[in-house]
């Protein structure tokens, strides 16, 4: 179920770059750079929204690396722009490739944080009630408590 | 028996609001300070004798080789912008709330840090020539392995210096701004280092 909401809202997202993308193009101001950098941009927009929703360090920490990774393929394909623009053009590609595909993932790590972060809380919430419940039949049948114990000592009296 | 109910839900609900006020507390966080931190730092790793001993005087086509350390405590992930420029003695510094807007920008460099962890931002830089402008020396630099032709001068090449200013994106802005969020406001952030173009 999860695996399918995640499939829906990667392919949403896909469509989302893509339409914008397409509009970037059309408008013809927008060069291939300017547009890595803003699905760059995006794709952090996400990953933020993931670290917020609670996922852990080692899944941020992978996502930021693959947006440097991105990030470098921009700043190469800055550099390249004056001297190759069809080498500056494959690596504002890469670059939004990368982004892209960083986005889907952080969707997905942004998602099942979400589902642990609920199930941990209502476990732990769950816990404190039951808690609640153990406490509460402890004090109305302490008599009772009282008289097990009592009871249990007679028996070992007896005994001996 | 209504009264045993009644204090049965009685203790039942006090029970349960003291329990989840405990977990409440126990699962929320703790306060704390946002912040970034960071340094450039020599070839030496210190944050001292950037020029290897030869006073603040810098030769051409020597080729300097120092890295900025920046940590990030702001809570979550951050982009990180760190934007160079090159001033002389008389150039307005950056403060607290302002970037140094008047000093020409000669570079910048972006990252992405999660919160909790360091990263190390290369800063190569060497002066290829100096050049006479009006009286001043202006200097033709490669930093980062990109070629600048700073418009600032200097008096006999004398103190030149380079100011470092951290920048972080903001969602909310949707563009880099100076500094970083911190309770409240923004908090700027900057340092320098003089050098003589010898």
């Amino acid at each position: 179920m999860r695996f399918r909401q995640s499939a829906f809202l990667g392919t949403l997202l896909l469509l989302t770059f893509s339409i914008s993308a397409t509009t970037d193009n059309v408008s013809g101001q927008s060069t291939p750079i300017d547009i890595a950098q803003n699905k760059i941009v995006q794709a952090f927009q996400i990953v933020n929204q993931a670290d917020l929703d609670g996922a852990s360090p080692a899944a941020i920490s992978q996502l930021a690396s693959n947006l440097n990774l991105a990030l470098s393929y921009e700043q190469s394909a800055i550099q390249l722009l004056p001297t190759n623009k069809t080498g500056s053009g494959v690596y504002a590609s890469l670059s939004l490739n990368m982004s892209t595909t960083t986005a889907v993932q952080a969707l997905n790590v942004a998602s099942a944080a979400r589902t642990q972060t609920l199930l941990s809380q209502l476990g732990d919430y769950s816990l404190a009630v039951a808690s609640g419940l153990g406490s509460t039949l402890l004090v109305i049948e302490f008599h009772r408590v009282k008289n097990f114990v009592r009871r249990v000592r007679l028996r070992r009296l007896r005994l001996d | 028996m209504q009264r045993r109910i009644l204090t049965f839900v009685v203790l039942l609900a006090s029970f349960s609001l003291i329990y989840s006020s405990i977990t409440y507390y126990a699962l929320s966080k703790a306060p704390s300070q946002p912040f970034i931190a960071w340094g450039v730092f020599s070839p030496s790793e210190t944050l001292s004798n950037y020029f290897s001993g030869v006073g603040m005087n810098v030769t051409t086509h020597k080729i300097l080789t120092w890295h900025f350390e920046v940590t990030n405590q702001m809570g979550s992930i951050q982009y990180v912008g760190v934007v160079y420029r090159l001033g002389n003695s008389t150039s307005n510094n950056p403060n607290a709330t302002a970037p140094a807007s008047a000093t020409p920008q000669i570079g910048n460099t972006s990252r992405f840090i999660p919160n909790g962890q360091t990263a190390a931002i290369n800063f190569t830089w060497s002066i290829n020539s100096e050049n006479q402008a009006g009286g001043l020396v202006v200097l033709n630099m490669t930093i980062n392995g990109q070629q600048v032709f700073s418009p600032i001068g200097s008096v006999k090449g004398l103190k030149f210096r380079f100011f470092f200013e951290l920048w972080t994106y903001d969602l909310a802005a949707n563009s880099f701004l100076y500094g970083y969020e911190g309770p409240g406001s923004r908090i700027g952030n900057w340092l320098q280092i003089w050098f003589n173009a010898a």
